[in-house]
């Protein structure tokens, strides 16, 4: 069977940590998340996919190439607008014919999930999870083993059955997709709600993972999740001293200077330097090309490749996108916080900052627990930082 | 300039071969030619050959039967290109067949002698006389034949040769590739390992002089004097599917986005340790000359300006086929020959005199275990992956990454470089991938850009100092994919001469970074837009002046000046690959360049 991953939106929640890739390829534990996706394929035999790209579809193309590196074969369809999951799927609509398997690209899933999907023999049919939010997602109401209704961000409790954007289908929802395009309803849940007249739709429950990133934090609970599963590969050069304890990956090249001491589970990637003295503690990810200068302290945290971080820095719950640069002292602690995003207040109960790529601390910079900093902004030696800032934005 | 392939195995060889040959497309594609050769000696040898692309063959040709055949893709240099001069060429018995890559330099007089004695020529090529040799000199053993008709030709080749009868494939070489892949059942050869990817990853070097034999189950290879010679397999650890377009409409673009992965490659494991190169140790070097040709020789003219301002040795850059030419100076310098392939003709033939003059040499090769790697006291390598488009992209950026490893070792060596500036240099090194990763984010409004100016017939690129060379492979670039005329010019030589030329219908395209030229720069700028010409400017992010003078700005992020060519050149690449497209041009294969050239 074929399956279609919908990769073409940007993820614009997780703003700034997409300004120059989509939300699919966001890394975690050093990892995009639609390779998490399509691994879950290939270990179930599906590898007949279809990518459909849009927003910054370059990052994915060169990623995953024409697929035969993951075991896969995969093509690539372009949504040239992203309007909505409906309208993705519709743009694949050539290379479709029969069964096929729809899965966002943005969800972190294992084989389970869509081993269930696959075994429930079911078309249509779609995967659907209890949860304790459901109102962020479709909500289903259910009769006699057959989805009776879609209601999409319900904002009264109606069922906490949720649809997960996975699915089995057959090229029958396009004419349904085709009806709710034509009445400005471009999301697949639409469509869904519109075919249940003519055709049931089976739900399938999985006690499958499957994780939905949809803010910055749900990044870290992902990567934590991610790093349970480490497999230890310690490459690199590590000096005396040293001290590794607990499951600690080390990437091709990478030095870990004396006197540094790592709790696993951290992943390191390649080309990195690491101290001396530094302490990292779980559950951390740092990409490739990273250096840490001395003394620094980084907790839980995932830090993007070409970051650079300098001496006596503290970082806890923050997650850096590639290339944050830092001269000495930067202060990103973590604890209880409200972060606003697109203007909503969230309470979080543990999170330090989010600092968008590229952007460039002097020394001595203290950022308020669970504050967004922009890509590609500079921010002056000794500035304290308590609200979100822009991207380029200048701090003085 | 052509590309060779061969095999012997189990299975049909003529969609093996063609398949393989597609491969190598990128090399040359004027002719195309196929010959088979099966068990069945009175079925004889089959051959076809057409004019065109290898599709045209391909959709032309008669089904072939049998397991043992080469093919060959040529790109004229001897002949017109027609279908009788595509290769395979055969002899007067037309049972053997020959494909050949380079030049028989001596084929007059020997295709003389062999008219004597009664052969007929088919063709105007020199490859035919070595059919007729080979066919003089066959008495039964056919490895002895192509080794005696080899004492009589003298050039550069890579020769293939096939015969009814023989379920074998003999081929040899002289400063020209060849490659054996080795599979189970079956083998191949190639002029260039791409075209074997598909089928093996386990490959042999074949070295000048050696004639070897592949069949079904064996490989051997004996050298000129016929004794028998022994080589480890190596194994090749990129991929085929490195070299497939993965979803981009065209290698150059995936090769542009691919760079930041590429820098990334070429630096790992080279700026984490502060120790230096053994090469390095010892050597005291007055002088540096950086050999190369085309977009290698900008890459050469850049690392002038990045070698002289780290470790201040005096810097000459020369074109390969004009080092020969250039009196032995009394200092010896230091001889950097770079190239992509690593089997450029010109350079290698350059890094053999370089040798002979008794001067230390270093080659920036991309290519693991090519030719100019074994010319060489030192390689750098670039590990830019494979490069199938034809115009050089990320190999030209790692290119200048070496250069900048290589200045920084010489800076260390000769103490002009201190270790903290070292340091500071690795950070900003380390940066680079973002820097292009902020390009590459900007390509649509560079596609908006190329939309505007498509329909231009000149372009001007201007530059100073070390921004003077990336103005000329910007121009080298828009020339060579889009057709559009462009030129580059140091942005002062305007005045003495170009700017008779600029009009209103020829956009100038001028670097103009924040660094000691800046001020010049914006001089240069109103100097043509006084004329009329719409100026395209490249300047840093947050420059608010440059917009007063230019009709468009792209910025790049601030680096810095001396390792803003990087980010520079990602912007010209994109530019002139949007040109290219808006007008239609056949990207990945530009007509009459090929990307590997073999003969000098």
């Amino acid at each position: 069977m074929k399956a279609v991953i919908l990769a073409a939106g940007e993820g614009m929640r997780l703003r700034p940590l997409t300004v120059s890739e989509p939300k699919v390829m966001i890394p975690v534990a050093n990892r995009p998340i639609l390779e998490y996706v399509i691994d879950s394929l290939v270990k179930n035999d599906v590898t007949d996919i279809v990518v459909v790209v849009g927003y910054r579809k370059e990052r994915i193309m060169s990623h995953f190439e024409d697929g035969r590196k993951f075991g896969a074969k995969i093509e690539y369809v372009v949504q040239e607008k992203q309007l909505g999951n409906g309208h993705a799927l519709f743009a694949a609509k050539d290379r479709l014919s029969g069964e096929f398997l729809v899965l966002p690209g943005d969800n972190v899933i294992d084989r389970r999930a869509v081993g269930d999907l696959l075994k429930a023999g079911a078309c249509p049919s779609a995967l659907v999870v209890e949860s304790d939010n459901p109102s962020k997602y479709g909500v289903v109401t259910l009769e006699r083993g057959a989805i009776t209704s879609v209601h999409e961000k319900p904002s009264e409790m109606i069922s906490n059955i949720i649809l997960t954007g996975m699915y089995c289908l057959s090229d029958r929802i396009f004419q349904f997709i085709d009806r709710c395009i034509a009445e400005g309803e471009y999301g697949l849940s639409n469509a869904v709600q519109e075919s249940l007249g003519e055709q049931p739709v089976t739900p399938v429950f999985s006690d499958g993972l499957w994780i939905d990133a949809v803010y910055p934090w749900d990044l870290l609970e992902l990567n934590a999740a991610a790093l349970e599963n480490l497999a230890v590969r310690t490459a690199g050069k590590i000096e005396s001293q040293v001290v590794l304890s607990g499951p600690v990956g080390i990437g091709e090249e990478t030095i870990i200077r004396a006197g540094t001491t790592i709790y696993g589970p951290v992943l390191i990637g390649d080309g990195c330097e690491i101290g001396p003295n530094v302490t990292i503690f779980p559950s951390t990810s740092i990409g490739n090309s990273v250096t840490v200068e001395p003394y620094t302290v980084i907790k839980n945290s995932v830090l993007m490749s070409n970051c650079n971080i300098g001496a006596h820095s503290y970082l806890s719950h923050c997650l850096l996108g590639y290339g944050v640069k830092s001269q000495s002292h930067l202060m990103g602690a973590g604890s209880e916080a409200y972060v606003n995003i697109a203007d909503e207040f969230f309470k979080v109960p543990h999170i330090g900052s989010i600092l968008g790529e590229d952007t460039a601390f002097g020394t001595g910079v203290s950022i308020e627990p669970g504050t967004i900093v922009g890509a590609g902004c500079k921010v002056s030696s000794g500035a304290r930082i308590t609200r979100n800032l822009p991207n380029r934005a200048l701090v003085t | 300039m052509c590309g060779i392939v061969g095999y012997a195995g189990r299975r049909a060889a003529q969609p093996i071969l063609i398949e393989s040959l597609k491969r190598l497309e990128y090399r040359g594609y004027d002719s195309a030619g196929i010959a088979v050769v099966g068990e069945d000696i009175q079925k004889g040898m089959q051959l076809f050959k057409s004019k065109g692309e290898i599709a045209v063959l391909e959709s032309s040709m008669p089904e072939m039967k049998g397991s043992t055949g080469i093919a060959h893709t040529r790109w004229a240099t001897q002949g017109k290109p027609t279908t009788v001069n595509a290769h395979p060429l055969a002899d007067c018995t037309n049972r053997l067949a020959v494909v050949h890559n380079g030049i028989i330099s001596n084929f007059m007089e020997v295709r003389e002698d062999l008219l004597k004695s009664g052969h007929k020529f088919a063709s105007e090529t020199d490859t035919e006389v070595f059919a007729h040799l080979v066919e003089s000199e066959l008495k039964g053993d056919l490895v002895e034949a192509v080794r005696k008709a080899l004492e009589k030709v003298e050039g550069t080749y890579t020769f293939a040769v096939v015969g009814a009868g023989y379920d074998e494939v003999v081929a040899t070489r002289r400063e020209s590739p060849l490659v054996v892949g080795l599979g189970d059942g079956e083998n191949f050869i190639a002029s260039d390992v791409t075209a074997l990817l598909k089928y093996t990853n386990r490959v042999v070097y074949i070295q000048d002089g050696e004639v070897v034999r592949i069949t079904r189950d064996s490989v051997s290879i004996v050298d000129e004097k016929g004794s028998k010679v022994e080589r480890e397999p190596q194994k090749i650890t990129w991929s085929l599917e490195d070299a497939e377009k993965g979803g981009y409409p065209h290698f150059m673009l995936k090769e542009i986005f691919d760079q930041p992965e590429a820098i990334h490659d070429s630096l790992l494991g080279r700026i984490e340790t502060m120790e230096p190169e053994p090469f390095f140790q010892g050597n005291s070097f007055s002088n540096v000359k950086i050999v190369a040709c085309g977009t290698s020789y900008h890459a050469g003219l850049v690392g002038k300006y990045i070698i002289e301002e780290l470790a201040r040795v005096p810097t000459t850059v020369q074109i390969s086929s004009e080092y020969r030419y250039s009196p032995i100076s009394r200092e010896s310098p230091l001889v950097v020959l770079i190239t992509q392939s690593g089997e450029t003709a010109d350079t290698l033939g350059a890094a053999r005199e370089a040798r002979k003059r008794g001067n230390k040499t270093i080659g920036i090769a991309n290519v693991v275990g090519s030719a100019i790697t074994r010319e060489v006291d030192h390689v750098i390598y670039t590990r830019a992956g494979p490069e199938i488009g034809v115009a050089a992209t990320k190999t030209f950026v790692t290119q200048l990454v070496a250069l900048y490893l290589l200045a920084m070792e010489l800076g260390m060596q000769n103490r002009s470089l201190t270790a903290q500036a070292r340091r500071s240099m690795t950070s900003v090194l380390r940066n680079l991938p973002r820097d292009v990763q902020d390009v590459l984010n900007k390509a649509d409004e560079i596609e908006t850009l190329a939309k505007k100016y498509s329909s231009a017939r000149d372009m001007f690129f201007i530059g100073r100092s070390i921004n003077y060379p990336i103005a000329l492979e910007g121009a080298l670039k828009t020339k060579e994919i889009s057709y559009i005329h462009g030129e580059g010019f140091p942005a002062g030589e305007l005045k003495h001469g170009p700017l008779a030329l600029i009009s209103k219908d020829s956009p100038v395209v001028a670097v103009a970074v924040r660094d000691h030229t800046y001020e010049k720069m914006l001089g240069n700028i109103s100097e043509v837009s006084a004329r009329g010409s719409p100026v395209i400017a490249i300047g840093f992010e947050g420059d608010s002046e440059l917009a007063k003078f230019a009709d468009d700005v792209i910025s790049i992020r601030q680096t810095p000046p001396m390792f803003s060519p990087v980010p520079v050149i990602v912007v010209l690449q994109l530019l002139a690959y949007y040109l290219a497209k808006e007008r239609g041009c056949p990207i990945d294969k530009p007509r009459n360049i090929a990307k590997t050239v073999t003969v000098e």
